[in-house]
């Protein structure tokens, strides 16, 4: 037997900020948070900072040896066990987080200093290890029960989600924290992904528009940070206790390309979306919204739009699409998540966030794109949220009204 | 300032404690200070003082064994 599963928490430390309600009004109108950083007077680039006071978390003690991407994890786990209305939560409860990259600050860090004095700070391995975040969750919420962590590039916080409904599904564990965090904003890494040349040149008249996703002039993707937990629960144990509930969590699709390292193959995306559609027993015409991947990168757009054709056919027009990440950038390891949120609040207002900056849709992005800010959407239903990886994961998850 | 006393800022400046709180012969436990700590301590006591911990040295407990281990090192190499 088959337990249904629901969302009753959010939390955020997102470039937008850390209320879902904040988070996603701005998203509604259209608010960009990408903006032009100069860090250090060296290295410029346009980004997605998201705002994070850690003394409002953690002692300066506390702090030793804690990467920024374990404190936004901690911070956004304890956000959604609060705004799931749960004052302490049992310690068997399940953590499952996604990270794309670990403690890239300590990492570099610490390279820094072995070239430089050859000299590295002690804590540089518990700090970038992939598992911190979930460990430090933990430890906070003094969990006892499975605690993991899935690296699948951009693909890693949308399955530890899907991974966390299953687990609760087949009665496992009742409840979980899932969700995702990502913190890579440093120069070198920043470097790295330049070298690659897959980032979004900056507008020069306005950097808050750098990212377009599926417009005919867009060049990339623009890197964000940030962290998304969701509270996922038994419905019975939520309902039992009266919890507000956002949405269910109607099922997921997970499948590889096992073509290409980083080019995406819609063939591979029609598995998953297809399967993510059979596994939470919805037709195409049920679904009213896609959070699409759409990275804004040349190549990856129209795919996209290729694999909803192909398992959309005659009903692709009624699926409303649109990337958020023309507002709030790529956070890799923790787009899953927060676009997951971020779909679970369109349901729970039942309005669509659009998708920024696409002057001239790319013909071959043939999608009902949603480009005009505050689209309200009263019949909408269900409603999927894509994340396809570098590796060739890609992940589907699947929300409905409960 | 001597060792200890500037032992005490340094716990201060990197860990928030209150320097009057700091007793010289309390256990670092005592404050919250763990193995892990205690190493970002040992790290930034060297930088400061300009020392280099043998690894078998490391067992130091209270701030009086740490500023005579600190005082010793210095000895054998006078900056």
């Amino acid at each position: 037997m088959r337990r249904r599963v629901v969302i009753t928490g959010i939390g955020l430390v997102a470039p937008h900020g850390d209320t879902p309600d904040a988070v996603f009004e701005a998203l509604l109108h259209g608010r960009s948070a990408i903006a032009q950083w100069d860090k250090d007077g060296a290295h410029s680039a346009v980004v997605a900072r998201a705002p994070f006071d850690a003394t409002r978390w953690f002692s300066r003690l506390q702090l030793a040896g804690v990467d920024r991407v374990s404190q936004i994890a901690v911070a956004a786990a304890e956000m959604a066990r609060t705004d799931a209305g749960l004052d302490s939560l049992d310690e068997a409860t399940g953590i499952y987080i996604g990270t794309g990259m670990g403690g890239a600050a300590s990492n570099e860090e610490a390279y820094r200093g072995y070239y430089s004095s050859g000299r590295i700070p002690p804590l540089t391995v518990p700090a970038f290890m992939l598992n911190a975040p979930a460990a430090h969750i933990a430890m906070r919420a003094n969990l006892h029960g499975p605690v993991f962590t899935y690296s699948i590039a951009c693909a890693s916080s949308a399955v530890a989600l899907a991974e966390a409904a299953k687990a609760i599904a087949y009665g496992e564990i009742d409840r979980a924290l899932a969700g995702g965090s990502e913190a890579l904003l440093t120069p070198g890494v920043l470097s790295a992904w330049q070298a690659m040349r897959t980032l979004a040149s900056p507008a020069a008249e306005d950097p808050s528009r750098s990212c377009r996703p599926f417009s005919t002039d867009r060049t990339g993707l623009v890197l964000g940070e940030g962290a998304a937990v969701l509270m996922l629960e038994a419905r019975e144990l939520a309902q039992a206790r009266g919890a507000r509930i956002y949405a269910e969590f109607a099922g997921s699709g997970v499948s590889c390309d096992a073509s290409h390292l980083t080019k995406p193959d819609a063939s591979g995306q029609v598995r998953a979306l297809a399967t993510a559609l059979r596994n939470s027993a919805l037709l195409p015409s049920d679904i009213g919204y896609c959070n699409a991947h759409g990275t804004a990168t040349l190549i990856g757009d129209p795919v996209e739009c290729d694999a909803l054709a192909r398992v959309w056919g005659d009903a692709l027009p009624g699926l409303a699409v649109s990337s958020t990440k023309s507002m709030h950038g790529h956070l890799l390891g923790a787009a899953g998540a927060l676009e997951a949120a971020i779909t679970v609040m369109a349901l729970h207002k039942r309005a669509l966030p659009p998708n920024m900056h696409c002057d001239k849709l790319d013909p071959a992005c043939n999608v009902t794109l949603i480009r005009e800010p505050g689209h309200a959407a009263p019949q909408l239903r269900a409603a999927i949220s894509n994340s396809f990886a570098f590796g060739g994961t890609n992940a589907v998850l699947v929300f409905k009204h409960e | 300032m001597n060792t200890l006393n500037e032992l005490k800022q340094l716990i201060h400046d990197m860990f928030d404690i209150d320097v009057a709180k700091l007793k010289n012969d309390a256990p670092l436990a005592d404050y919250g200070i763990d193995s892990l700590s205690l190493a970002e301590l040992l790290f930034s006591v060297e930088d400061h003082f300009h020392v280099d911990f043998p690894d078998d040295r490391q067992d130091v407990n209270t701030l009086t064994s740490l500023a005579a281990l600190i005082d010793e090192l210095r000895a054998l190499h006078p900056a």
